[in-house]
């Protein structure tokens, strides 16, 4: 299947799913909320359409309005036809019969979609029962074939089986089991595989891409992942603050963008590319040459936890090191390991064997009183914008805290403090006195950067700093760290699982898989020429956002995993 | 979905300056959770109006017949028997004499006199008095209890955690009443203040409280904030009592109110048992006891002091009902809707 | 499964034990068990004080008396309990086994009626949160939290008991009230139907027109002192039932469902009149056989005639024969009313926990159990009703959030599925956990009801021993409760390891 192929013919005119000016507004206790401001679409049989867009882009509204599931409190108008029916309005009873019939969804959070206190069966099995197209042993049969098809190992012994004994792969494999269980006409996924690693996302997207062919089923991708789009869709719709700002085949979009907003977007998307690699090179030999001093050294690290009375071995034998003005990356996927060395070095997880150094002092064997000491030199910044700041402190105080903690400065001196970061971190000083609520992710996120800079650590631990943000913002706060590192020379241990954001920011990097570090050494090398395998995986399995060279590494992650 | 305040500029063409030229462009006074909190309690219409009412009886309780070395308005004792008027009738009416009451009037007995001729009123306002200060005392001392041991619970876990696990299990053994009718009747013993009853009902009140702090604490404490503060190098007692009691405070308060209430109904069905507060001095509790079988001949006795009672536990009910959706307005009982059919008030509308 | 069930009863255990020991010195500790002797002028005070030491071996240390009383408990094993003697020197255990069966039934009743309305009550209020139904259930639900239990009692039986059987003296409802009632009912079912505004509107105006009607019928017929179904009314209950449990489950259509109810409604005539005699004079065990029967042979015949909606039909099915044989005992309570009212001619009780001397058949002390218990149950169910629909309804609340719920309305399952078979299972975990702690607090309030109705029952015991300072009785009544509690909270495990499989497997 190709990418730039025409939209096939025979079912040109018939659509699986059309918008024609859809509106959404919802009724909140403030101002009404435009959330979808007229949009027109349309998705035909065998046709993979994504809906791209960043958050607030009314990307997921429009989805649940096909679906006819919007809260009470929205009002819909325009044409949402799903076949040739209309479902803007559509009485309860007769939107019902149509789901799953005929437009089912798949959703982007496994680990909670399945009902935890139903098996899988009953789940599979009360769709067919429902509309009708298979009853008690021969629905079961049924699920058990759509469990193969959809590559769940022994499904007619694990049909009988509860989610929560099921992989969040496995789920997702399930709920599109689910999805097609009824040969609907369009199936919607709602970002399928923003929840999941980057080889298991590959897998999913290898499977949506399979079934669509052979049930000639329309799919509107919803993603904010361009990588995603490039890998699967043939039409791309963009989304921009309610409004399609941009739609074409995916060439047209992804390679020749119109509007600035698309623009932007793909260029703020990290990319793993050469054009890099020298000028990283050169800051690391810069550094090199002034002689490395040494910030953090791991040696033979190993990290448990306890879970009751049984020890669970997390990280084991890691060594690293990171001098002054140099950056680390640590990547893997989840379950690797790599955030649990973060908690370690923060002092958070006791260290079980090996010894973690910071500034030539072992953290295990330090007193309560000098751990504090070591502690002042090191700045945190967690993952989730959301809960990294104390809700009830005002901006101000977050930012000072570690000064309070740490007994450093006067009123005076920690307010200036906190001025001259905000600067840095360019957000207006007037936010001093606002809350977190206030602020938006990437702003929170940039106060956890001005936070984790107050004392002017020697030792900045990030830890997948900008997974929860839209990729435009991201890249401000890549950027900006980036900026930051340059101007105060600070070492940096980066956890991320985007091999590209390691590429852009790192001058080494350590791979890891299940607790293990299984390659590691400069990017350059490491990403750009792997020894691995399972880098190789990884480094294959990240889609890039050009439909032309993400088929060339589709093959290749192919090869990779027949191979195996 | 964003909160969107529609004054975003509409020209930009990133989300990170959309945000930001909005963060600049506000203009608005920006509030704390605890302010928002509290505009969104006082929106809320019942907790309001019990307010008012729990004020209003804690002033005339206490001001009435005085509280302690301090005099009362109110002329008769409620120790004072005296001669029985008008088979104790109460003289407190509403009904103007148009309708054919004996107009707005108050009376030497408003709520009439119970047997032996004591002024009703005065009774049940030193009772009023004894269930307003159990309440509040038992609310304090176990919520103290139960917010420090929840919390300690919740963030060392550990054998602590145990030891307070299997606390709340021996409550669910031992009833409550039964083992606060033998610790009443211990405190009785030993003083006849009703401080002392307060105290020790404070003390096995805690533990619903405390489960709910320790349950709170341990989801807030892998917050990263949390980790942050720990990696800062805080010290425990900061994190806890900067970091996580603080975010606890809804649970606390709301849990708090509905002690108080509970407390109030304990106390008197303890006082009823005879565990309690004993003559002479009274509780509503021990008012009830006493004119059970008065129901028939002098219903008065029931109903004043019953209908206290239940107007207090209601009114703290209804505020800590107030507190909870301030504090976690998801299942608020307000609900954005257009008001349907006959309902409906007219609005300006405009085409969208 | 087994070995966490047994974990818990090890700690459960553990528990009492410590549970116990605390209460025994709290008990002892609590007062002077001589104070009432010491301050009297009794002749033969020595002799009185001398003998009630010996009775409650006070010559002893705390300890002793307590290991004593540990040992005499532990005989329970054996089958020959000892829980010492009282002030008076009675044996407790003798006392016991009376009070405890009375409070133990009233408190399971109460459990189990509070548990299943609350249930079903908070489930609703949460489906339709924000409706009239809910404010009114809100209020009332913060009333009953808020009313003391000794005072709702006191009124429940001046109003309830001493109106109601005042007024049964000569059953008389005048036009006016009835016409009232009718208004009433109506109001309350167009909340609970709820619905467009016209079927709400119709709603009440049937009610409101049938409701007065049937009462004067009912009036004319004497219904309240000579009630009576009869077979022809059975039936048609029974008809109607299985006509709209069918119609709700799979639709009228859907022959495999309704004819095995049908034939359940044929079966149900056909036993009154079979077991007719047999229950002229009935048992508790003939009852209870009766009832099981009269859900399995349903059951299967719906299971086997059902084919692939075997499932519906039995249930269907089940709930036809049950309710059948629910109506014929009603009838056969009927046919023994007006002989009960000549035994007891105020039949709601308001003293104690049956009559003495009763005499009649089966049915007259079964009906006297019933009007005994009526009161009492009625009060504990209501204050602990409150907690469970509150809980329910909140935990609804919170499930119907969550992302399963919506993956299954995608599949297009009806509301009705959605709420029973995703969201109300799930519901129900957390109120496993909280049932616990309610039954205890039932247990509570049993001590407080139970002395208002004037019952020889545990609460009794607990009371007059705590203010005589005489541990044995309320030892005994903590022995009984609190192992009732411990059983109870085992209970609620199980089912709360059946209701979440991430326990279970």
């Amino acid at each position: 299947m190709s990418h730039a192929a025409p939209v096939s013919e025979n079912s040109a005119g018939e659509y699986a799913l059309s918008f024609k000016d859809l509106q959404v507004t919802f009724e909140t206790s403030g101002p009404e909320v435009h959330a979808v401001k007229g949009l027109s679409l349309s998705v035909r049989p065998g046709e993979v359409v994504a809906l791209v867009g960043e958050s607030g882009s009314g990307k997921s509204v429009t989805s649940t309005a096909a679906m006819g599931l919007l809260p009470s409190n929205a009002s819909v108008t325009g044409e949402a036809k799903v076949g040739n029916v209309n479902v803007v309005g559509l009485d309860q009873g007769k939107m019902r019969k149509m789901r799953a019939t005929d437009i089912a969804m798949v959703f982007q959070e496994p680990m909670t979609a399945l009902n935890p206190v139903l098996t899988i069966e009953r789940q599979l099995t009360e769709a067919l029962e429902l509309h009708g197209i298979a009853y008690g042993r021969a629905a079961t049969e049924r699920a058990v074939e759509l469990l193969t098809l959809v590559g769940i190992p022994d499904p007619a012994k694990r049909i009988k089986q509860y989610p929560h004994q099921f992989s969040g792969g496995q789920r997702q494999r399930i709920v599109i089991a689910m999805a097609i269980s009824c040969d609907p006409k369009v199936i919607i996924a709602d970002e399928p595989t923003t929840a999941l690693d980057v080889t298991v996302q590959a897998e999913i997207l290898d499977l949506l891409r399979e079934l669509k062919d052979r049930l000639n089923t329309g799919i509107l991708l919803i993603t904010h992942n361009m990588g995603v789009v490039a890998d699967m869709a043939d039409q791309v719709a963009v989304m921009f603050q309610g409004n399609l700002v941009e739609t074409g085949s995916v060439d047209q979009v992804l390679l020749h963008p119109q509007h600035e907003y698309t623009q932007r977007l793909l260029a703020a998307v990290p990319k793993l590319s050469s054009a890099h690699v020298d000028e990283i090179a050169r800051h690391a030999e810069e550094n090199a040459a002034k002689g490395r001093e040494l910030v953090l050294e791991a040696k033979d690290l190993v990290l448990e936890y306890d879970m009751r009375g049984t020890k669970f071995r997390a990280v084991e034998g890691v060594s690293f090191d990171v001098a002054k003005g140099e950056v680390i990356g640590i990547v893997g996927e989840s379950g690797s390991g790599k955030s649990t060395i973060a908690k370690a070095v923060i002092g958070l997880l006791p260290v079980a064997g090996g010894s973690l150094e910071i500034n030539g002092q072992n953290l295990p064997k330090l007193s309560p009183r000098e751990a504090r000491a070591v502690r002042r030199k090191i700045g945190v910044i967690f993952q989730d914008p959301a809960a990294s700041l104390n809700p009830r402190f005002p901006i101000g105080e977050c930012i000072t805290e570690p000064m309070v903690v740490h007994k450093e400065g006067t009123k005076a001196s920690r307010i200036k403090r906190a001025e001259e970061l905000l600067d840095a971190v360019k957000l207006p000083r007037n936010v001093i006195n606002r809350y977190p609520h206030e602020l938006s992710g990437g702003q929170r996120q940039r106060v956890c950067i001005a936070r984790a800079l107050t004392l002017s650590p020697e030792l900045l631990i990030a830890d997948e700093p900008t997974s929860a943000l839209d990729v435009s913002v991201q890249a401000v706060v890549l950027e900006m760290l980036q900026e930051l590192q340059r101007d105060f020379n600070f070492a940096c241990l980066f956890v991320s699982h985007d091999l590209a954001v390691v590429d852009m920011l790192a001058d080494h990097v350590v791979v890891m898989q299940s607790g293990k570090a299984v390659e590691q050494g400069l990017v350059k090398t490491v990403l750009h020429n792997p020894q691995h395998d399972y880098t190789r995986r990884l480094l294959a399995a990240a889609p890039v956002p050009d439909p032309h060279e993400q088929a060339v590494r589709r093959e290749a992650w192919r090869a990779l995993n027949s191979g195996k | 979905m964003s909160n969107t305040n529609e004054k975003a500029p509409e020209n930009l063409t990133s989300i990170a300056e959309v945000e930001d030229a909005k963060l600049a462009a506000t203009t608005e006074q920006s509030k704390s959770q605890s302010r928002i909190v509290l505009e969104r309690f006082l929106r809320h219409k019942p907790a309001m109006v019990s307010a008012v009412v729990l004020v209003l009886v804690t002033l005339l309780a206490f001001t009435s017949i005085g509280f302690g070395p301090v005099p009362g308005w109110w002329k008769q004792s409620y120790l004072d028997a005296g001669s029985v008027v008008n088979g104790g009738k109460p003289t407190f009416s509403l009904l103007p004499t148009w309708l054919g009451g004996s107009g707005i009037a108050w009376g030497d007995h408003p709520f009439g006199q119970d047997s032996v001729g004591k002024d009703y009123f005065a009774l049940v306002m030193n009772g009023t008095q004894k269930s307003i200060i159990i309440g509040v005392v038992v609310g304090l001392v176990g919520t103290f209890l139960g917010a420090v041991i929840g919390a300690v619970a919740g963030y060392f876990r550990g054998w602590v955690d145990e030891v307070l696990m299997r606390i709340t299990d021996l409550f669910i053994v031992i009833p409550l009443l039964v083992l606060a009718a033998v610790l009443g009747q211990i405190a009785g013993r030993g003083s006849t203040s009703i401080i002392a009853l307060a105290v020790v009902l404070g003390l096995v009140t805690w533990t619903g409280l405390a489960r709910l702090v320790r349950g709170e604490i341990l989801s807030l404490r892998e917050r990263e904030y949390v980790s942050a503060a720990q990696a800062m190098g805080s010290r425990t007692s900061r994190v806890i009592f900067k970091h996580l009691l603080p975010n606890t405070i809804g649970v606390i308060v709301v849990n708090a109110t509905f002690a108080i209430a509970g407390a109030i109904l304990l106390e008197s069905s303890l006082s009823f048992l005879g565990f309690g507060v004993q003559q002479p001095e009274s509780s509503l509790g021990l008012l009830i006891s006493q004119y059970q079988n008065a129901f028939l001949t002098r219903p008065w006795l029931f109903w004043w002091p019953g209908m206290t009672i239940v107007v207090i536990a209601l009114a703290v009910n209804f505020l800590g009902d107030g507190l909870r959706d301030a504090f976690d307005p998801r299942q608020t009982g307000k609900r954005r809707r257009r008001r349907a059919g006959l309902f409906a008030m007219p609005t300006r509308k405009e085409k969208p | 499964m087994l070995k966490f069930i047994l974990k818990r009863l090890g700690s459960a255990v553990g528990v009492l034990f410590a549970a116990s020991l605390l209460l025994y010195v709290l008990v002892i500790n609590s007062g002077d068990p001589l104070g009432d002797l010491r301050e009297s002028n009794a002749k033969n005070r020595e002799y009185l004080m001398q003998q009630r030491i010996d009775y409650m071996n006070l010559e002893q240390p705390w300890y002793l008396r307590y290991i004593t009383w540990l040992g005499g408990v532990g005989r329970c094993f054996v089958g020959s309990c000892d829980l010492g003697k009282n002030v008076n020197g009675i044996e407790v255990t003798g006392l016991l086994a009376n009070a405890a069966s009375s409070t133990l039934r009233l408190v399971l009743l109460a459990t189990i009626i509070a548990a299943i309305l609350g249930i079903a009550i908070g489930v609703l209020t949460a489906v339709r949160q924000y409706s009239g139904l809910d404010y009114l259930v809100t209020f009332l639900t913060f009333l009953f939290f808020s009313l003391p239990v000794f005072w709702a009692a006191v009124l429940l039986k001046e109003y309830m008991a001493i109106g109601y059987n005042n007024w049964l003296e000569d059953p008389q409802i005048s036009i006016g009230t009835s016409i009232l009632i009718g208004v009433v009912v109506g109001l309350a079912l167009q909340m609970l139907l709820a619905g467009s505004l016209k079927r709400r509107g119709l709603t009440f105006i049937i009610t409101a027109v049938f409701v007065p009607l049937l009462l004067q019928y009912s009036v004319w017929l004497n219904f309240y002192r000579y009630p009576q179904m009869g077979p022809a009314i059975l039936v048609v209950l029974t008809l109607l039932l299985a006509l709209s449990a069918t119609a709700m489950t799979v639709g009228l259509k859907e022959k495999k469902v309704l004819y095995p109810a049908l034939i359940t409604v044929v079966l149900v005539l056909g036993m009154y009149y079979a077991t007719f005699w047999l229950l002229q004079d009935a048992n508790t065990w003939l009852l209870v056989i009766g009832g099981a029967l009269a859900v399995a042979v349903p059951a299967l015949i719906g299971k086997f005639m059902g084919g692939r909606l075997s499932k519906a039909a039995a249930s269907v099915s089940a709930l036809v024969g049950f309710v059948g044989a629910g109506l014929t005992v009603l009838d056969h309570i009927f046919r023994a009313w007006p002989g009960f009212l000549d035994l007891k001619g105020r039949p709601i009780a308001t003293i104690g926990s049956s009559t003495a001397n009763l005499g009649g058949g089966y049915w007259d002390s079964f009906l006297d159990n019933a009007t005994q218990l009526l009161l009492p149950t009625i009060v504990l169910a209501i204050i602990s009703l409150a907690s469970y629909s509150r809980y329910t309804r909140s935990s609804m609340l919170e499930v119907q959030q969550q992302d399963y719920i919506r993956t299954a309305r995608s599949k297009g399952l009806s509301e009705r599925t959605v709420i029973f078979r995703h969201a109300f299972r799930n519901a129900l975990i957390p109120i496993a956990t909280i049932a616990a702690f309610d039954f205890a607090g039932l247990i509570g309030g049993a001590v407080v009801t139970e002395t208002v109705f004037g019952w020889k029952g545990m609460g009794d015991l607990f009371i007059t021993g705590l203010h005589a300072i005489d541990p044995a009785p309320v030892m005994a009544f903590f022995l009984v409760t609190g192992t009732a509690a411990v059983l109870f909270n085992l209970l609620a495990d199980i089912v709360y390891a059946l209701l979440d499989p991430r326990i279970r497997v």
